[in-house]
């Protein structure tokens, strides 16, 4: 699970940074950067990383 | 100023806001261009007085929610806190609508904007809303706290927003309805979908941010923010009184009001007296 939310944030990463510069057009309905898309896909590549932080057990208390 | 408390008012009562904005002005003969920057602009601010009014309202649960959600990044779980619960409720909650929103709110506006097809949504909310009591008057199983919302039904409660897009469709009277089979109390599910739209409303009027300050709109920069703060005004008066309504009443009477108020301007508008 942490791969795979690996995986969700770094491709939300790249599509956020598509959209802003206009390389990505999927689902756009007009040419040129798409810098609402991008945003979402920001915020939505940091959720893939607090998932990340959810799966691994880094914090999790330690025993003493 | 009248749209201003218009919005106010019909983006928390679950009669749709999108779908008055289209009505109204064709009932009372008013020639709106949406596509005008400084109509654009105008409807940014309102959205905003909105989102801040929804804020304001909701200060104490904001601030205690994005303590909660930070406390659980910072510790890499979440604990049993109704708080932290309650917050990624609220983020499972607005990425479908998120997600929606920006593939489809273009498409969608171009498609349903004429009258009749509103009259028709407005309708079709108010059968959504007599269904949602029926079923759950038939209900057998105790209320579930918005506490014990499991992830899905939030999920299924934000994704229900959705369809408020289709304007004549109510956010707020779809979300309390998905609330409402979800399991919980009229007084949970309207207080999870004002939470809801806190997110929704701002974030979309935060990113529609830049129209309020291009150049064409500022012929509109007064009126704007008079707007603003009016439809602030209102919307927050409006959370107030449906926080207490939904104590101990439900959606049926929106939903005369949207049938009555639906019907009345589908017959009108086929009729050919409003465009």
């Amino acid at each position: 699970m942490k791969i795979l939310a690996l995986v969700v944030a770094i491709v939300c990463f790249a599509l956020c940074i598509g959209y802003a510069s206009g390389v990505v057009q999927f689902a756009a309905h007009t040419p040129g950067p798409h810098y609402k898309h991008a945003v979402v896909f920001a915020v939505l590549g940091v959720l893939g990383l607090v998932w990340m932080r959810f799966q691994s057990g880094a914090s999790a208390p330690t025993a003493r | 100023m009248l749209l201003a408390v218009l919005q106010g008012v019909s983006e928390l009562f679950p009669i749709s806001s999108l779908g008055h904005t289209v009505l109204l002005p064709a009932l009372l003969g008013w020639r709106i261009d949406r596509s005008d920057p400084t109509f654009l602009a105008f409807v940014v601010a309102l959205h905003l007085g909105t989102a801040l009014a929804l804020l304001l309202f909701y200060r104490s649960d904001w601030s205690r929610i994005v303590a909660g959600l930070w406390r659980s990044v910072a510790r890499g779980r979440i604990e049993d806190d109704p708080d932290e619960r309650l917050g990624w409720l609220l983020v499972a909650g607005t990425i479908p609508l998120a997600l929606v929103g920006v593939f489809l709110e273009e498409p969608v506006k171009r498609f349903f904007g004429s009258a009749t097809l509103v009259a028709g949504f407005l309708i079709l909310n108010a059968f959504v809303m007599f269904l949602g009591e029926r079923l759950k008057r038939a209900e057998r199983n105790a209320d579930v706290t918005l506490g014990a919302l499991s992830y899905r039904s939030g999920v299924g409660v934000g994704l229900s927003q959705a369809l408020a897009l289709l304007p004549g469709i109510s956010r707020s009277g779809s979300s309390i309805v998905a609330g409402l089979l979800a399991g919980l109390d009229h007084e949970d599910a309207a207080r999870f979908s004002f939470l809801l739209a806190t997110p929704a409303i701002g974030a979309a009027s935060v990113l529609e941010l830049p129209r309020l300050f291009a150049p064409a709109a500022h012929g509109v920069l007064i009126e704007s923010i008079v707007g603003g703060a009016l439809a602030a005004v209102t919307a927050y008066a409006s959370v107030a009184f449906l926080t207490r309504y939904f104590r101990s009443n439900d959606l049926r009477p929106f939903g005369w009001y949207c049938l009555a108020f639906g019907a009345l301007c589908l017959v009108l508008s086929v009729t050919k007296v409003i465009a």
